[in-house]
């Protein structure tokens, strides 16, 4: 196995106040890892920090064997469209955009002609149970026809690492559940590494291993490069 | 990027759409004003450049060429001016004058259409008589500066109108017309940019900037799946130039729509010709580049001001709050204007514009420069004085940035500032300076000036004058020998008792060519000083002036009039009331007031529509999280979202026809449902659940929530799915069912605890021994 994406003794704060004292961690290639902890422990924090999102006080965050937090904000930004996925607690869906417009929105962004690349969120649609869902806007769908939206955005540039934060905290148990479901069999037959930020056992227990963060740091880690 | 902005602004669903409307809607209104402004200052300049043109310059090279004799005289009938061209042609090559296919002969004329109606409405003798001959028709537009103009080109002999005071030769037409004057147009350019444009930008810039805070938030969810910012600001510009060139391009209807009832409307005292409201190449280029431009400017300007990242906005600067330093201009502005009203006032125009004008200045300076600290001064005193969470946040909102509440009145207290101030000055002006009353002496004097100074006055016609009903006195004046004094003399028996009298002893008196000192009035009391001139040696002095005095009647006055024209037709100055100048000047006061009662209405029109935007732009967000948790009504928090967010959801557009198969997401879960131990009436509404405990069960169809279950329920089978609905119900009961029986909510956590009674001085002592007690007790 090799290391998809690692942080090493991450520290931020958000003004005066500290999220990450020192955290570290490692993710394998194609892993499902569960990041879970109490509120306020930090652990999405360091999701976003792993992803480009937020940029460390001190620490490193490395992708691919390259340094993420020393990277541009636009470098940032192409990295995320076009390497990482993301399913947030809320869909985070555009609502002037149809769902189909809204899954092919990073291969726009990142220059895809935009019959390509509907033609390639269409697909997604069948695999994830949403057809005759395309023409909706977000305002139109479900909570978790919304947050199976999302998961299509965010896998449909074939991302290496897909970043879940809370990803059913919005929905009920049912339909967190079918989301949940969705999420690690496309990712897994993706290939996909999976990073699901939870403070839900059950949704913890779809992950492959699971991490504790108390305090802002990764208590249980598995295993911490050297 | 560019082709997925637009479509955003242009196919973003109903909220887009409706955002774009509203937006382009308020840059039309902002973009027509502003081609309204455009418009109508042109229409000023080529009003006032085609007055200038009736004022030729002599043509230099002097005698070459057949020149053209131009001899433009002001005549005046009922306060009017009537503006009277005698031109003579020297040969067959002199030009001819603007607006007329052929220069008149001697006895024609040429007449504007406006003079040609008065004079078919009026009698002769009191107009008609003034212009003898033969009238060859009417002077085109090209000649005239208004649509009301009294214009009359009158031909005669080269040597008549040669003779005639201030007779130009002109060699061409049209390229001697002299400089506008440009005070003029400053004033008339101050005032409309001050006045009106800067209210209008910011319009234009408060509506491009409506519902900032949801595209913001949209923005923020694009920059998580990978957008740049470089791509935000793309789109942001592109939305905002979008709608700003959509309202353009409606702004120039609007505007090509109204520009004849514009043009009618006499903000300089006249009526402008339609043709007059005309755009010149750079207006239009301004509009149309410059308005989608600046919004698309301000979009991006308004984003830098803001972080937006994946996770959402965050503002970069926490405003700072004013300082006291901001009222100092405005204090010393203040202190200047009243220093000078209280003490020494300088006496001249000029001096007084020189003292006052920096006070305004500074004034409006400190005005825009203490705003914000007076804003946030009010919205604490606000903040104490509320008594309603509404008035609360308002005012706590207000003084936490009162710069940006301050900006949205800014332009609309300035151009109300400025033109309030011209208001005022012009009404002063016009008070102190408009026609004399009707009735006094002053109405009711006709004066004439010699222009050659005859050694007499014909009987005939003095005779003609006394003739005229309603005439009471005629006096003619000899010119005063002595220079530096007043310009006329005359016997004092002559002076007629409502002008004054001699003083004692005096024979021959000096007086004013009309019998009335400069800016002031008749009186009978007023004492006339003594003339070194000798009674015998009066007749001989050439004739000043003649006065004459009448009823105050306008008939009898325009017939006076016609009489002294005839008599002395190569006048200068038009025999005249005195009111007739200031009449004229008061009119065009009155115009410049017209319009600045224009721009304060129009201003007031467009702060209303800023507030309006504004308020709608500020509502049109999530309404702040910790608000909804505070109990607030959402018609409290967002009226104009009520049907777009349930209790429970926020912003779902629900149509029941499209989304039967949906669940209960974004609807009110029944009450019921929630509190599984409730009887199942408890589905029905109150209102039943009352009539039913007054009157015994009522059937009714179907209950409001048991329909719309139901509804969902046939909705979903419909749709082949599993009834979800009721599973989810059955998942929530189970959720919250009691685990043991008997140990219900309701049940106190702690033992109440009894009342103790404690004498003075008594020390509370432990309920029991194993109590914990305190090492201090």
């Amino acid at each position: 196995m090799t290391i998809a994406i690692e942080a090493r003794n991450v520290v931020f704060s958000f003004g005066t106040t500290p999220a990450l004292r020192g955290a570290s961690l490692a993710v394998d290639s194609g892993e499902v890892l569960a990041i879970m902890g109490p509120s306020g422990s930090g652990k999405s924090t360091l999701l976003h920090c792993l992803a480009g999102i937020l940029v460390p006080d001190s620490g490193e965050i490395l992708f691919d064997g390259v340094r993420v937090d020393s990277m541009t904000e636009t470098q940032r930004s192409s990295l995320r469209r076009d390497r990482f996925g993301f399913v947030f607690q809320f869909g985070q869906l555009v609502p002037e955009l149809t769902a189909a417009e809204n899954v092919a929105l990073p291969l726009m962004l990142s220059g895809t002609r935009r019959s390509e690349a509907l033609r390639r969120a269409y697909g997604w649609f069948e695999r994830l149970g949403l057809e005759g869902m395309e023409q909706r806007r977000s305002g139109e769908l479900s909570g978790g026809q919304a947050q199976r939206v999302a998961l299509a955005r965010g896998l449909v540039a074939g991302p290496e690492v897909l970043f879940a934060d809370e990803p059913t905290g919005s929905l009920d148990s049912l339909t967190g559940e079918q989301v949940m479901d969705l999420l690690v069999d496309a990712a897994r037959e993706q290939g996909t590494t999976v990073i699901v930020v939870t403070h839900e056992p059950r949704v913890a227990a779809y992950a492959e291993r699971e991490v504790l963060v108390r305090d802002g740091r990764v208590n249980a880690p598995d295993r911490i490069a050297s | 990027m560019i082709g997925f902005g637009l479509r955003l602004a242009v196919a973003g669903g109903r909220e887009a759409l409706t955002r774009l409307i509203i937006i382009s809607a308020a840059v039309a209104v902002g973009a027509g004003l502003l081609l309204a402004t455009f418009a109508g200052v042109n229409a000023v300049n080529a009003q006032l450049t085609r007055y200038a043109s009736l004022y030729p310059e002599p043509s230099a090279g002097g005698g070459g060429g057949e020149p053209l004799w131009w001899d433009l005289r002001e005549d005046y009938f009922h306060g009017k001016q009537i503006l009277r061209v005698d031109v003579a042609a020297t040969g067959a090559d002199s030009p001819t004058p603007i607006g007329i296919p052929s220069t008149p002969g001697p006895g024609e004329y040429y007449a504007a259409p406006a003079l040609q109606r008065l004079l078919a409405a009026t009698p002769h003798d009191q107009l008609g008589d003034r212009y003898p001959g033969r009238d060859l028709g009417t002077i085109g537009d090209a000649a005239l500066t208004s649509p009301d103009s009294l214009l009359l080109i009158a031909g005669g002999t080269p040597d008549q109108v040669a003779k005639l005071p201030h007779a130009v030769r002109l060699t061409s037409i049209g390229d001697n017309t002299p400089a506008l004057p440009e005070t003029t147009v400053d004033l008339i350019m101050s005032v409309i940019v001050a006045g009106l444009l800067f209210p209008v930008l910011i319009f234009i810039g408060t509506a491009t900037r409506l519902s900032a805070a949801r595209r913001e938030q949209r923005f923020a969810a694009m920059r998580l799946v990978g957008a740049t910012p470089r791509q935000i600001s793309v789109i942001a510009a592109i939305e905002a130039a979008a709608a700003a060139l959509a309202g353009t391009a409606l702004g120039f209807v609007l505007f090509f729509a109204f520009r004849g009832s514009l043009a009618a409307v006499p903000f300089t005292g006249d009526r402008f010709f339609t043709s007059d409201m005309s755009l010149g190449v750079l207006n239009v280029l301004v509009v149309v580049l410059g308005v989608p431009t600046g919004a698309a400017v301000a979009a991006a300007v308004s984003l830098n001001r803001v972080r937006v990242s994946p996770l959402g906005v965050t503002r970069r600067v926490t405003p700072r709050p004013p300082r006291w330093y901001r009222l100092l201009p405005l204090a010393l502005g203040i202190a200047e204007l009243m220093f000078f009203l209280v003490g020494p006032m300088p006496e001249t125009s000029d001096g007084q514009t020189a003292v006052f004008l920096p006070g305004l200045l500074l004034v409006m300076t400190g005005l825009l420069l203490a705003g914000p600290l007076l804003t946030m001064v009010g919205a604490r005193l606000m903040v104490r004085r509320s008594t309603r969470p509404t008035t609360l946040i308002a005012a706590r909102r207000l003084a936490d940035n009162p710069k940006a509440g301050f900006r949205a009145i800014s332009g609309i207290m300035l151009a109300l500032f400025i033109t309030s101030v011209a208001t005022g000055v012009i009404t002063t002006i016009v008070a102190n300076r408009g026609p004399a009353p009707i009735g006094s002496t002053d109405a009711a004097t006709v004066a004439t000036y010699a222009h050659d100074g005859p050694p007499s006055v014909p009987g005939t016609v003095l005779a003609s004058l006394n003739s005229v009903p309603g005439v009471r006195s005629t006096t003619v004046l000899r010119a005063n020998p002595v220079k530096y004094a007043d310009a006329a003399v005359v016997a004092c028996t002559d002076i007629p008792a409502a002008y004054g009298r001699c003083a004692a002893g005096a024979t021959v008196a000096v007086v004013p060519d009309n019998l009335i000192p400069y800016r002031q009035s008749a009186d009978p009391r007023r004492v006339w000083p003594a003339s070194s001139v000798s009674l015998d040696a009066l007749p001989r002095l050439p004739v000043e002036s003649i006065v004459v005095l009448t009823d105050g009647s306008a008939t009898t006055i325009e017939r006076t009039r016609t009489i002294l024209e005839l008599t002395y037709p190569t006048y200068f100055v038009a025999p005249n009331v005195p009111g007739d100048f200031e009449s004229e000047f008061a009119n065009t006061l009155r115009g410049w007031q017209q319009l600045a009662n224009v721009t304060i209405i129009a201003s007031l029109a467009l702060a209303g529509c800023s507030l309006a935007v504004s308020v709608v732009g500020g509502l049109g967000g999530r309404p702040p999280r910790g608000h909804r948790g505070t109990g607030r009504g959402l018609d409290l928090l967002r009226r104009r979202q009520r049907g777009r967010q349930s209790p429970v959801g926020v912003g779902r557009h629900m149509d029941p026809e499209r989304h039967r198969d949906l669940p209960a997401a974004g609807r009110r879960i029944p009450s019921a449902v929630r509190q599984p131990d409730r009887p199942a009436d408890s589905l029905q509404p109150a209102r039943h659940r009352r009539q039913d405990r007054r009157n015994g069960p009522v059937r009714r169809p179907v209950a409001t929530d048991r329909r719309h279950r139901g509804h969902q329920a046939a909705g979903n089978a419909a749709a082949g799915s599993p009834d979800r609905t009721a599973l989810y119900e059955r998942r929530v009961r189970s959720a919250v069912r009691p685990r043991r029986r008997g140990r219900g909510r309701s049940r106190p956590l702690r033992p109440r605890r009894r009342e103790r009674r404690v004498a003075p001085g008594q020390r509370l002592q432990p309920r029991h021994a194993g109590a914990r007690q305190h090492p201090a007790l």
